[in-house]
């Protein structure tokens, strides 16, 4: 099948464009080893031709090793016989951005003989602003064809089509090579003269633009903006999508209520009912707050905001070794680490985005309030101080809350210390890309699709942790006595490493299981303890744990323990995934399974010693 | 009067000298890819408080850039932006 290349730079329009030429018809690929999709989907009327949308790069002369992929990715599809064509989309607003780089594909692809048309995007922004661009002039100066286009109104994109199935039977001729030898710096000369004969003149353009910058940036009105626009993405994550969770929670259970009493083996029943649908329900539960999470991202990303925002968060998270771009991930991870995994996809130098996937499993998820609440209430005692105004349960939730999110910038800060930061990296500049209003539809069919990824992706992982944990639970006594299955003796195998911290193998065993979600915690502890549901009423485990001879310092080590380990085969997976690299999940496990041990210690010896 | 870009104030306007060899060329090159020629006029638009990355206007193009990189483009100083 004939393929058509897309390529473009960051902030063109690429994504839009690129689902106007197909009817929003298109699937996602990876490139092996790190984050870059390439869209495909067939183009509109022409069925036997597939678009490709390549990864937005600002050159081909890549100054950074994933940068280099994409790049070297675009020099081997220009070998591929089956690509025929390549449309090269620039910003008609912002010429010179947008001409080095045609002028580079223009070259790279006379080089290999495939034709290219420049599609001039954001034509109907000029329009409204009584500008224009010469597009017969400087396709004549490119020797290339340009059309214009707006992707977002769909101006011009059939136009684009019949040039296309024109090109392919030939009844547009190929235009004369003149760039072949040419080097870098003399298309940056060349671009910048063009630019400058052909670009829209005045500052018109960016006159809103820096109107509205100096609302959003601006010391009070940008930090109070700031702040309410953060919490509308935490509700939007914590408060909003809560309902669908319920009811995706609602309709696994009525499901399993329904097709469990029909099966008649009771190991089969058993099986369904907890691996099954248990295993499936704990993951697909975090479904719509990827789904809301990533719409809202998106609707800041394409507003403009979201560069603004990490301008605005820069300085501080710098002194940590990340970048403005790790707050939203970061913050995202406080509700659960996997919409934050993926959130950090937005940052573009490789060192940052590392630091940031580091950082996300240590910010306190919401997974791990059910263990904090069991803990607190169990070993801190509920009074108050200072006239009712402190109470020292609550002081205890937000000092280990705190405690994860220093936790999270400690370790970047020392790891980005351990290796040469400075200039190694991207530089931090940040394009600050036009205010505009989002396109919903796009927005919807890309949450819709993270959504997709994460069921098909990370829930083989998930649900085959899930299974291993249930077999070794359930058998050899077929769930009768979980201290007396296998899971139950691997508890009491690993119990000499829990020791040091007062604890024995009941805790052990709850601390296993609590792999598939940290929350499971407390269901273990209960069903060990002989107690029903203690994960909806823990008052009855409180009493039973008070009541036993467990020293407040194994209390406060768990706590510790919980804040630090990355208890979560979820955001293993998804970290694998993302990261393309199953070595840094394993190392970021047992890395933080470590840390968390010898904090836990130490914390458990304080505590002996203070009394 | 001849400056770094970190230290230009909102509302001033310059024209680019050029960059410290303290720059890596990678840097460099990216930057000429923005558009950040020696001889291009250049626009400080927003000076954020508290060190934040100053937001500058290069042709239509607006960028933030942080002080680890502005404080080593070497410029001179044009007047305020019109």
């Amino acid at each position: 099948m004939a393929k058509i290349i897309l390529i473009g730079s960051p902030n063109s329009g690429k994504s839009l464009l690129f689902n106007r030429l197909t009817g929003l018809h298109h699937k996602v690929a990876n490139f092996p080893g790190i984050t870059v999709d390439v869209g495909m989907g067939k183009m509109r009327d022409l069925p036997d031709t597939v678009l490709v949308d390549f990864p937005g790069t600002y050159s081909l002369q890549a100054i950074s090793a994933e940068e280099k992929v994409a790049v070297d990715q675009f020099h081997l599809a220009l070998q591929d016989p089956e690509v025929e064509q390549v449309l090269c989309l620039i910003d008609a607003t912002r010429l010179e951005k947008s001409l080095y780089f045609t002028l580079q594909v223009i070259r790279d692809c006379e080089r290999q003989h495939k034709p290219v048309t420049v599609l001039a995007n954001m034509i109907d922004v000029l329009d409204n602003h009584g500008l224009s661009l010469d597009v017969a002039e400087l396709g004549a100066a490119l020797h290339t064809p340009v059309l214009p286009v707006s992707a977002r109104t769909g101006k011009g994109a059939d136009a684009v089509i019949r040039h296309v199935s024109a090109v392919r039977t030939a009844a547009v001729q190929p235009s004369r090579a003149h760039l072949l030898d040419a080097p870098d710096v003399l298309l940056r000369g060349t671009a910048h003269q063009l630019a400058r004969r052909y670009g829209p003149k005045g500052d018109v353009l960016v006159r809103t633009q820096t109107r509205l910058d100096s609302f959003f940036l601006h010391s009070v009105t940008g930090g109070i903006s700031f702040f309410a626009i953060m919490y509308l993405l935490f509700q939007s994550i914590f408060t909003w999508s809560a309902p669908a969770m319920d009811a995706v929670q609602g309709a696994i259970t009525a499901m399993a209520d329904w097709v469990v009493p029909l099966i008649g083996n009771h190991v089969a029943r058993d099986f369904t009912s907890d691996a099954l649908f248990g295993g499936i329900g704990a993951f697909l539960v975090f479904v719509p707050q990827i789904f809301v999470l990533t719409f809202v991202i998106g609707l800041l990303e394409d507003s403009g905001y979201m560069a603004r925002a990490a301008l605005i968060c820069h300085k501080p998270l710098r002194l940590f070794g990340l970048t403005g771009k790790s707050f939203i991930p970061m913050l995202s991870g406080v509700a659960c680490a996997i919409p934050g995994i993926y959130a950090a996809r937005a940052i573009d130098s490789p060192r940052k985005r590392l630091l940031t996937y580091m950082a996300i499993p240590l910010m306190p998820c919401s997974a791990r309030l059910p263990v904090y609440t069991l803990l607190i209430a169990a070993f801190i005692p509920a009074g108050t101080a200072f006239g009712g105004l402190v109470g020292w349960q609550g002081l205890a939730m937000f000092g280990i809350y705190f405690f994860g999110m220093l936790c999270a910038l400690l370790v970047t800060g020392l790891i980005s210390r351990t290796s040469k930061d400075h200039y190694t990296d991207l530089p931090f500049v940040l394009e600050l890309p036009p205010y505009r209003v989002p396109g919903l539809v796009p927005l919807l069919r890309n949450s819709w699709s993270r959504s997709k990824h994460f069921v098909t992706k990370a829930g083989k992982i998930i649900f085959t942790v899930t299974v291993v944990i249930w077999v070794l639970g359930y058998f050899p006594n077929y769930g009768t006595d979980l201290g007396a299955s296998w899971l139950g003796y691997l508890g009491r195998v690993v119990e000499p490493l829990f020791a040091p911290l007062g604890l024995d193998w009941r805790y052990a065993v709850a601390i296993l299981t609590s792999f598939l979600a940290r929350e499971v915690f407390v269901g273990t502890l209960g069903t060990i303890f002989g107690i029903e549901a203690a994960d909806d009423n823990i008052t009855p485990l409180v009493q039973h744990i008070q009541s036993s001879d467990l020293h407040i310092g194994s209390g406060l080590a768990l706590l510790v323990f919980f804040a630090i380990a990355l208890q979560c085969v979820s955001t293993v997976a998804i970290l694998s995934k993302e990261s393309g690299s199953g070595a840094l999940a394993l190392k970021m496990f047992v890395g933080y399974l470590l840390l968390a041990y010898a904090a836990a210690l130490a914390i458990y010896h304080l505590a002996a010693v203070l009394g | 009067m001849n400056l770094s870009l970190w230290a230009l104030k909102a509302g001033d306007r310059c024209e680019i000298l050029g960059y410290d060899e303290v720059l890596p060329e990678n840097y460099r090159t990216r930057m000429m890819e923005f558009g950040f020629h020696p001889g291009e006029t250049v626009a400080c638009l927003l000076s954020v408080a508290f060190g934040a990355p100053k937001v500058y206007r290069v042709s239509n193009t607006i960028f933030s850039l942080d002080e680890e990189v502005a404080d080593h483009i070497q410029v001179r100083v044009l007047g305020p932006d019109g």
